[in-house]
């Protein structure tokens, strides 16, 4: 055998064997539909976020969010189908988690706030995440009137809108979320807590086996 | 035209770079959070779209069981360099790139959104089949 064959060969089987150790490791760490074994349970301030259900119920289920992350907007349907299942026994909280790779999360957030504060949060929550691939690419202007547009579909006051999305309130509550969610250590969404425990999933209909699990 | 054995060496680097970045892509889509993606949020979106998955099974292993054989190849073409061996190697690598066209064009005009580490991953195929075509048939 040539010596160029045997140390390419070596280099091919090292890396095979490395190849093989990571697809090991990945499926053992994501054993079981959601990993929340092991998982400490972290202090949450659950006064605050954006919620729905009763306070005093069972299962708290919080998520660390992004208006313009796809991944978020593909967690959306098993989320929403908690919500519904649900009602008395898990209270859904929704935090906000912009990415800075994200040009509209954090104006599109402020935007659910504002929308929040004439009541209709989770109706713009629900709009903008159905309409993420219509305004994500836009320009600045664009997506801010895209936003606008919306509020007036909801029937929302736009001169209050306006006034509050840049208002130190919204905004106040925006950097709390981050500056909780990252002391969780957040730091990818979407992020689920449930009870406290951060969930490793591997699909997001595993969230539904994990809540129907955290409820027996 | 470059020398046989430089060709091979070429093969097998990019070939082994093509792998890694192959299997970030595989293990990226096995987690929920977002990709780490230097063109923004287009990784992302491309995982999403419903053109992740080719006839079920998810892109990054196609890319994966490429590059593998691709490597493998330049192994055997060190000890034994027949015609069949770089005939074999040129048609895996036509596949490739022709795929990889695919999914590019996928990307552009229908997703509408670029992933940074299937274009880089496309790029690579790219200069493996260069690489191939340009070899000295030296037999």
């Amino acid at each position: 055998m040539k010596t160029e064959t045997k140390i390419l060969g070596a280099i091919l089987i090292g890396t095979l064997v490395l190849l093989v150790g990571g697809i090991l490791l990945l499926s053992r760490g994501n054993s079981g539909p959601a990993g929340i074994e092991g998982a400490s349970v972290s202090q949450i301030d659950y006064s605050k976020g954006q919620k729905i259900g009763s306070d005093s119920a069972k299962v708290k289920l919080v998520e660390f969010s992004d208006f313009q992350c796809p991944a978020c907007a593909a967690a959306e349907p098993s989320v929403r189908s908690i919500r519904i299942s649900y009602p008395d026994q898990v209270q859904f909280i929704y935090r906000h988690f912009p990415l800075p790779q994200h040009a509209f999360g954090r104006v599109a957030a402020a935007y659910a706030e504002a929308a929040g504060e004439q009541g209709k949060f989770w109706e713009m929550h629900e709009r903008l995440f159905e309409t993420q691939s219509e305004w994500s690419g836009l320009s600045k202007k664009e997506a801010a009137e895209f936003f606008l547009k919306i509020t007036g579909d909801l029937g929302l006051d736009e001169n209050k809108i306006k006034e509050q999305v840049n208002g130190n309130t919204i905004q106040a509550k925006i950097d709390s979320d981050l500056v909780e969610g990252r002391n969780l250590g957040v730091n990818s969404t979407p992020t689920f807590f449930l009870n406290g425990r951060k969930l490793t999933l591997q699909r997001f209909e595993d969230l539904n086996t994990a809540v129907s699990n955290a409820l027996k | 035209m470059i020398s046989s054995e430089l060709s091979n060496r070429i093969i097998f680097i990019l070939s082994l770079l093509g792998l890694a970045v192959a299997s970030f892509l595989f293990y990226e889509y096995q987690i929920s959070g977002s990709i780490v993606c230097p063109t923004g949020q287009g990784c992302d979106i491309v995982r999403a779209s419903p053109y992740s998955r080719f006839f079920g099974i998810s892109i990054p292993i196609l890319g994966i069981v490429f590059y593998l054989t691709m490597s493998a190849l330049a192994v055997v073409r060190t000890q034994l360099f027949s015609f069949k061996i770089h005939t074999l190697q040129l048609l895996i690598a036509v596949l490739g790139v022709g795929f990889g066209i695919y999914l590019t064009y996928l990307e552009i005009f229908v997703i509408g959104a670029i992933c940074f580490w299937c274009v880089l991953s496309f790029i690579i195929s790219i200069i493996v089949l260069l690489s191939v075509i340009l070899a000295r048939k030296n037999l």
